[in-house]
């Protein structure tokens, strides 16, 4: 048994469209331990998703192509599993919920269906027992078991994420890939998903992945967060070490341009410009054209992850200088 | 045992499945139920019609006393040029009608369903192959068709139903293709692999469910369609033989006696009207039934 859950060593993956090559993922480094919840944070079109698809094995080919780099679960590389022990590993070792419970769910099947269908696939035992066990999921996750007969479209937003969950949960997967998962609700459901979410994890003693945009739901229930820009990891570290001594220029901007609650009425920094097309990345550090710290070296030479003291690294040239210190931390 | 007492109760709180709920707005439509009515009567008929007539004394035999029988309580619909009733000859010739209709449609549903849905679900070279091919046969008319099938087959039901079964099933590939294309990029689907299905699971258990409706409304209008399509071919000659009592081959061997004898064309004529009239009311309502947005 490895010490990690899961290790992504290089990964790249690219998208090999008509009109050019997406580089969606370029040699992404990150592992997450066993039990701990990792945050996977950065703006849209970073490759959040790309990756918790890449887990899976499941990046649509055409035209995705994973170009190299290993994915160990459990110690076993998923990239050079066969069909066979792709499907078993799906669902069973591994498991995703999806952004929108609105079309996570198949309109025409019941819940409870769509629950024992991943209990019949993975664990042998008859289509009864496997709707009973869809039952006493239902229940686990708040919805009463008599409406495990009741079709997607009776029920609300929050209810259906559940659902999504209980499918999840359902074969005990070590590991749960979360993209975005409350993004589709208000914010009062999103905290009681949340508070779901993180407690089965704690009681199952499952790892998740926990892709958001949202710093305030990683503040809240991950151990280890990675922030992602351009398909690379431009800082990781336990939550405290990112939060509190941020490193990179990218998770500072992000920082500022959060409202804060201490000091109403303060002006929000936003980070200038776009995230570059992935078709036409720069030649250096990818975040360089849109940072205030950036000088010419950092142009011509993409940054290496650096160690920054305990779990944390920063893929950020500046530090070269051994002065150089963010805005955010010489405040105090 | 301890189970039963809690799932009868937990059933009285079962919800409504979307074929309830189909059928539920189904019934709320007066022209579909009319259509129903009728589609079911006629298919009772065409089933008793053999227990009813003997196929050679009352059907094909020849009656010399009684040729050009106008409408009368003996012949509720007049007798033909033969001296053969009518009224047995529609019923009797409904079973024509219905299993060309039925089959045809049947047959194209199964061969254009299998192409539609790996056109859809693969694209590509596959998608290319299929609707190509298929885009050569909309090209060409179905008559020409048809007349081809049935000059190399003979003038048998069966190569009737063949030659209609060629054009419901292109209809149907290109129907089941879009749909599939459709259902292909939702969420659920990509969910349903993340949890380890096979791809032909995903297909059967999730794509092609969620592509039934289009499918069912195409079916009825298709085999309305094609009863017309069959009797179209016997009235030129080239479908069911005389004196085989398909409806469209009356139609033909009435017609030189329209003036003097209405009756040999008008019964065959409404016989056919009528059914194709009921099966699109039948589609019109199920089409209705179907589409939750147009839900009042």
């Amino acid at each position: 048994m490895s010490e990690n859950i899961l290790e992504v060593r290089d990964l790249v993956v690219h998208f090999e469209t008509d009109d050019g090559v997406v580089k969606a993922i370029n040699g992404l480094n990150f592992s997450i331990g066993r039990e701990k919840t990792l945050g996977l944070v950065g703006e849209t079109g970073a490759g959040k998703t790309t990756t918790a698809l890449s887990i899976l094995n499941l990046v649509p080919n055409p035209p995705g192509k994973i170009k190299s780099g290993s994915i160990l679960l459990d110690g076993r590389d998923v990239l050079q599993m066969s069909d066979k022990e792709l499907e078993q590993m799906r669902g069973n070792d591994v498991a995703m919920i999806f952004q929108d419970p609105m079309t996570a769910l198949n309109p025409v099947m019941t819940v409870g269906d769509q629950i024992a269908e991943s209990i019949q696939l993975h664990q042998f035992v008859s289509p009864k027992d496997a709707f009973e066990k869809a039952k006493e999921m239902l229940q686990m996750v708040g919805i009463a078991e008599s409406r495990a007969y009741d079709y997607p479209h009776q029920f609300s937003g929050g209810m259906r994420q559940r659902v999504v969950i209980a499918i999840a949960l359902a074969c005990e997967p070590k590991l749960l890939l979360s993209d975005e998962p409350t993004t589709a609700l208000d914010v009062t459901i999103q905290a009681q998903v949340l508070e779901l979410m993180k407690e089965l994890i704690r009681k199952r003693h499952m790892s998740m992945l926990l892709i958001t945009h949202d710093l305030g739901v990683v503040a809240e229930s991950c151990d280890d967060v990675a922030v992602m820009y351009a398909g690379k990891i431009v800082e990781i570290g336990s939550a405290d070490e990112v939060f509190n001594q941020t490193r990179h220029p990218y998770t500072e901007g992000l920082f500022n341009s959060l409202p804060n609650l201490r000091e109403r009425g303060e002006e929000l920094i936003p980070i200038k410009g776009l995230m570059p097309d992935p078709m036409n990345l720069p030649e250096g550090c990818s975040f360089a054209p849109r940072c205030p710290y950036a000088t010419e070296a950092c142009e011509k030479q993409p940054p290496e992850l650096r160690h920054m003291g305990g779990t944390h690294y920063v893929a950020c040239d500046a530090y070269n200088d051994p002065d150089f210190c963010l805005r955010r931390n010489s405040h105090g | 045992m301890e189970n039963t007492n809690k799932t009868g109760n937990i059933r009285q709180f079962k919800g409504r499945s979307l074929g309830q709920e189909t059928w539920r707005r189904l019934l709320k439509n007066r022209g579909a139920v009319v259509g129903m009515i009728f589609m079911v009567l006629l298919v009772i008929v065409a089933i008793l019609a053999e227990f009813i007539y003997n196929y050679d004394t009352d059907i094909v035999a020849q009656n010399s006393k009684a040729i050009f029988a106008s409408p009368s309580a003996a012949h509720i619909f007049g007798t033909d040029q033969f001296g053969r009733d009518i009224f047995a000859r529609i019923l009797y010739g409904a079973r024509y009608s219905l299993l060309i209709g039925v089959g045809s449609v049947a047959f194209g549903l199964v061969v254009g369903m299998i192409l539609g849905a790996l056109a859809g679900f693969y694209g590509g070279v596959i998608d290319n192959l299929v609707m190509r091919a298929n885009d050569i046969l909309y090209a060409i008319p179905n008559i020409m068709i048809a007349v081809v099938i049935v000059s190399l087959l003979g003038t048998t039901p069966f190569s009737l139903l063949l030659a209609l079964s060629i054009s419901a099933a292109s209809s149907f590939a290109r129907i089941v293709r879009a749909a599939v294309m459709q259902i292909r990029g939702q969420e659920y689907i990509e969910s349903a692999y993340a949890m380890g299905l096979p791809t032909w699971k995903v297909i059967l258990k999730h794509i092609i469910p969620n592509c039934l409706s289009p499918i069912i409304v195409q079916v009825t209008l298709a085999i309305g369609s094609n009863i017309i399509a069959a009797s179209s071919l016997s009235f030129l000659g080239v479908g069911v033989a005389p004196p085989m009592p398909e409806w469209g081959a009356m139609l033909s061997d009435g017609r030189p006696y329209i003036r003097s004898a209405p009756w040999l064309c008008i019964f065959p004529g409404l016989a056919i009207m009528v059914t194709v009239l009921a099966l699109n009311l039948m589609g019109d309502g199920l089409r209705d039934a179907l589409d939750p947005k147009l839900k009042k």
